[in-house]
């Protein structure tokens, strides 16, 4: 008992450190004593007590030191003494910085910039790779798909009767379920909004290990074909719609006009993956026929199974399937850990983020370094003498180390404000650039991150310098000609090492900065295939409960078009059920006449759409071949014509052969009769469907009038076209739904510039981030050119000066320090070019358009490089040019 | 004055004592409510020296126990003395002015 507490006693001695050292030598063992007793007291009572002692007596010393500090300071005290403490060291800094505010700052916001950059990045890594999904063991959780390579998909999305043989068989899960992303008509009192939902089996949140705030999740009863109208609601719609009430089980809400019971009340994670609102059963048929593949699954895999172990187990749990309807194989299941699909698009934006943000951050330190080496050049007089006055070279590294620390808080501490801010404008203005479900947050995480970088930059950039001053014998910097000794040349050596690890890494983000940015503007201009001046675009989803079938759904279709191009300024209106950039429903086809696939023949899937007569007109898709529906053309009654319009990439596909195949018959691939045959009427331009940057597959339009002998349609959307600014056209089109259907919400209204644009989002945050970046390497690169060539002309005021005695120009001389300034450059960029090829292979998948040996990115970083470096060395070189001989030599002299 | 110190003051009004004695003084005229930590207790102590108000004795007074004899012992001085009175009289000042304000509203 005795030993722990004098060992305590030592520690809390330790701790008194942080007091002014006057107040310890008086009573630091008395205080000490006293701790004693109270932890001698309270260990007697029990370990609770002693860590309470602890913490009291640890707030103690926090609170009261700052005081006791500026008390001491207040009155006169031996110099010996200030020169001790770690606080004095810090008001030496302090002073050394108000001497020269503007280095100073300048400094300061160079770390700031690069903390910030680093803070931003790091928080958005951390919110989408590292930090783990907010569910118990989240490494067991694996998304669960299909994959069809003859379909060219990677993701077919699962089917449900293949996820019962599944459920049935799979031996290597716990659990696992189908989840699908959706919306539905949520009504409010006067009208309605749209609400992202998920329908979900009912053992999603069994699989995710997640339980309801109130009530309870849904039963294998509720989740069948035809069950009872029930749904879980989120926290978000309980808080808003409910206040939050304890007794909202058992109410009811208004969904796509039918009568839904309230059984639950969803954690706010229940709103992975994508922000759905709600949760509904997905009541599928394990024995229907006919496929959907449009569900995602995810399992939680049994303790230990690995990865692979799952995926064989998959495979034999698919076994049937295979044996029963595709012999071939198609289509075979699909395993992945829950992250990686979930990350999977954001990776490549990640790593370039974070090596830029990494890069700025060495350039930074490397900046700062060699601005405090220069700085430290000039202070050897005043080091030389400290040393010369008995400090001791370890005193002198701490006090230069305590500056850099000094700089690399103020910088961390402002980058990481900027940081966090940064981000926040950043993420507001593209919400496609982090997955909906990551938690940005400037956390604990977020601090440590920042003061790991604070010490690290501190300690790389401070102790060159300090090493490097210590070094310095005090003779040589008392002495008159000190400055002209061998050691500075080693102090012009690691400048120039400095400088040019600079440029080189300012190098490396210019061209990858410079290829996304030009990656960005091709995407820009890539053709999208049709037209978006003065077009819009809106959803509108009709109920089933209320439409029933083809017939009313198309009438109130109609009478919309019809109001549509009554509004002043429309000229054209259309329907389409899968507008670009948004859905995809596939299919397969096949020319009549074609010879059946062979085994392992591929099939790419089709891209499907029903559309009004007026769409390609309204889009300004252009023909190339043929013309558009005629009005009222396909309709049952018409008796078996069926007109489809093909897109080229289509065309090319079934008649590789056949320039123009309008008058060609298709027929659905798996339809053995003969008589469904659909006759191609119209070829039309490739619309990029899946994104500028994608290349665009098969393609087929069918007239509206199938509506009825297609799949039910969840939503259609409206094209119009108008003379005018579309934005204007908002207003009114919500008032013309309204009048039709008070409980239909208009959703997804959006220009078609908008959605060009939105399309684009992350590519352009991409280029701007880099581009940045590269703009911050470029000008601290710059300003180390500059500040390397004004030390030196500093130093070699005297040698210039006799050179001009004995006759030499001053071009002469302006010609000698921008060959220096321009030597440095020309290594920079020797070692940076090579460099910046291996780094743009990286993110060769964000460079659309671009190879990344691009040869006008390249020479457009030399030129760039060569002329700023110029600039950066003519004017300290201007400066030697006019250098007075007389006055350095008598300067050199004194 | 600081709360602490007039406390201080007090405990040391009647009799000489070292810091602990101070401390366990403090926290039982308080009712346990006013606890001096060590850094609290001697940095107010050296701060009162320095204003005069009290002084720290060159060895322990002859009747104290072995084991507090090593710590230094405190005594308050005249001018702490006025000190303590002076701000007994503001506070007293101050309660009868309270407890005359609160009978008159007694009845409101």
């Amino acid at each position: 008992m005795r030993r722990g507490v004098r060992l305590g006693q030592r520690a809390y001695g330790v701790m008194l450190q942080l007091l002014p050292e006057s107040l310890r030598d008086r009573y630091g063992d008395e205080m000490a004593e006293a701790f004693g007793e109270e932890l001698a007291v309270a260990r007697r009572v029990g370990r609770v007590a002693a860590l309470g002692v602890w913490l009291r007596a640890f707030g103690d010393v926090a609170r009261c030191a700052p005081y006791e500090h500026w008390r001491q300071r207040k009155q006169p005290r031996p110099k010996e003494q200030r020169m001790q403490s770690f606080l004095s060291d810090l008001r030496f800094a302090g002073r050394s910085f108000v001497r020269q505010p503007g280095a100073t700052a300048l400094l300061i916001v160079t770390l700031v910039l690069a903390v910030a950059a680093n803070t931003a990045v790091f928080t958005l890594l951390d919110g989408t790779f590292f930090r783990p999904f907010p569910f118990a063991e989240p490494s067991r959780l694996v998304y669960l798909n299909e994959k069809a390579p003859r379909w060219n998909l990677e993701f077919t999305g699962i089917d449900y009767t293949d996820f019962a043989v599944w459920r049935d068989r799979a031996r290597a899960f716990e659990s696992m379920a189908l989840l699908s992303n959706e919306s539905v008509n949520l009504a409010d009192g006067s009208g309605s909004e749209r609400v992202d939902v998920s329908r979900v089996t009912y053992d999603f949140a069994t699989v995710l290990r997640i339980k309801p705030i109130l009530g309870r999740m849904f039963t294998r009863e509720e989740d069948r074909p035809k069950g009872p109208n029930v749904v879980a609601i989120g926290s978000a719609i309980w808080k808003e719609r409910f206040g939050g009430s304890q007794n909202v089980i058992g109410k009811t809400l208004r969904i796509n006009s039918a009568v839904y019971t309230i059984i639950g009340v969803l954690p706010p994670e229940a709103e992975f993956p994508d922000g759905a609102k709600m949760w509904l059963p997905i009541g599928g048929n394990p024995n229907e026929t006919g496929h959907s593949y449009s569900y995602d699954g995810i399992g939680r895999l049994k303790t230990g199974v690995t990865i692979e172990q799952a995926a064989k187990d998959l495979e034999q749990a698919h076994q049937p399937i295979w044996l029963k309807s595709d012999s071939s194989h198609t289509v075979s299941p699909r395993v992945m850990p829950l992250h990686d699909r979930f990350v999977s698009d954001f990776r490549v934006v990640g790593v370039a983020l974070g090596a830029g943000a990494s890069l700025v951050l060495l350039i930074a330190c490397a900046n700062v370094a060699g601005a405090m080496l220069a700085r430290s050049m000039f202070r050897r007089r005043e080091v030389g003498i400290r040393i010369a006055l008995g400090a001791s070279g370890g005193r002198v590294v701490r006090q230069l180390l305590t500056e850099s620390l000094a700089l690399a808080a103020l910088g961390g501490a402002g980058g990481a404000l900027l940081g966090g801010w940064a981000l926040r404008v950043l993420v507001a203005a593209n919400s496609t650039l982090v997955p909906k479900w990551a938690a940005l947050s400037v956390g604990p995480r977020t601090i440590i991150f920042s003061i790991a970088v604070v010490a690290a930059t501190a300690l790389l950039f401070g102790l060159a310098p300090a090493l490097q001053l210590t070094r310095e014998d005090s003779h040589d910097a008392l002495g008159a000609g000190g400055t002209r000794t061998t050691s500075s040349k080693r102090d012009r050596r690691l400048l120039d090492v400095l400088v040019v690890a600079e440029i080189g890494l300012a190098v490396v983000l210019l061209a990858t900065g410079g290829l996304l940015v030009r990656a960005y503007t091709n995407l820009r201009h890539v053709d999208p295939g049709f037209r978006s001046d003065g077009a819009l675009m809106f959803r509108i989803s009709l109920p089933a409960v209320k439409y029933r079938n083809g017939t009313t759904q198309l009438a109130f279709y109609q009478t919309l078009i019809d109001r549509l191009k009554s509004m002043p300024g429309v000229d054209h209106a259309a329907l389409i059920t899968c507008p670009p950039f948004t859905c995809h429903w596939g299919n397969f086809f096949k020319p009549e006449g074609a010879p059946p696939l062979r085994a392992n023949e591929t099939d790419p899937v089709t891209l499907m759409r029903l559309a009004s007569p007026e769409y390609f007109a309204t889009m300004g898709i252009q023909f190339v071949h043929g013309r558009a529906f005629n009005e009222n053309e396909g309709q049952a009654a018409a008796g078996g014509y069926r007109p489809v319009v093909v897109n080229e990439e289509f065309a090319r596909h079934a008649w590789p052969t056949i320039a123009d195949p309008v008058g060609k018959r298709i027929g659905s691939r798996d339809d053995t009769s003969s008589t469904n045959w659909s006759t191609v009427v119209g070829v039309v331009k490739d619309v990029k469907h899946y994104g500028l940057a994608r290349p665009m597959i098969p393609g087929i339009y069918f007239p509206l009038t199938r509506i009825d002998s297609s799949a039910n349609f969840d939503s259609f959307a409206f094209v119009v076209h108008t003379s005018g600014n579309p934005v204007s056209l908002f207003p009114s089109i919500r008032a013309a739904t309204r009048a039709l259907d008070p409980e239909l919400p208009v959703f997804r209204l959006a220009t078609l510039h908008s959605m060009v644009d939105q399309s684009l989002a992350q590519a352009r945050t991409v280029a701007f981030v880099l581009a940045a970046f590269a703009a911050i390497a470029l000008t601290l690169a710059v300003g180390g050119i500059y500040a390397v060539l004004s030390y030196v002309v500093g130093r070699r005021q005297h040698e210039i000066g006799i050179r001009m005695a004995l006759g030499a120009q001053s071009l002469q001389v302006l010609r000698m320090v921008v060959r220096q300034g321009l030597v440095l450059v020309a290594i920079g960029l020797a070692i940076g070019l090579p460099s910046s090829l291996m780094a743009a292979r990286l993110v060769s998948s964000l460079l659309v358009g671009v190879t990344a040996w691009d040869p006008v990115t390249y020479v457009a970083v030399v030129a760039l490089l060569v002329a700023t470096g110029t600039v950066a060395a003519v004017v300290p070189a201007r400066r030697a040019a006019r250098v007075d001989p007389k006055i350095a030599l008598s300067e050199g002299a004194t | 004055m600081r709360r602490h110190w007039f406390f201080i003051l007090i405990s040391l009004a009647d009799r000489d004592r070292h810091g602990s004695g101070i401390m366990r003084d403090v926290l039982e005229l308080t009712d346990g409510e006013l606890k001096l930590w060590p850094v609290k207790l001697y940095g107010s102590l050296d701060q009162l020296s320095e204003h005069g108000w009290i002084r720290g004795l060159d060895r322990a007074p002859a009747n104290a126990e072995s084991d507090s004899a090593r710590n230094r012992w405190f005594r308050i001085t005249p001018a702490g003395r006025r000190v303590l009175a002076a701000e007994l009289a503001r506070l007293d000042a101050t309660v009868r002015v309270a407890a005359r304000r609160l009978a008159h509203s007694g009845d409101a």
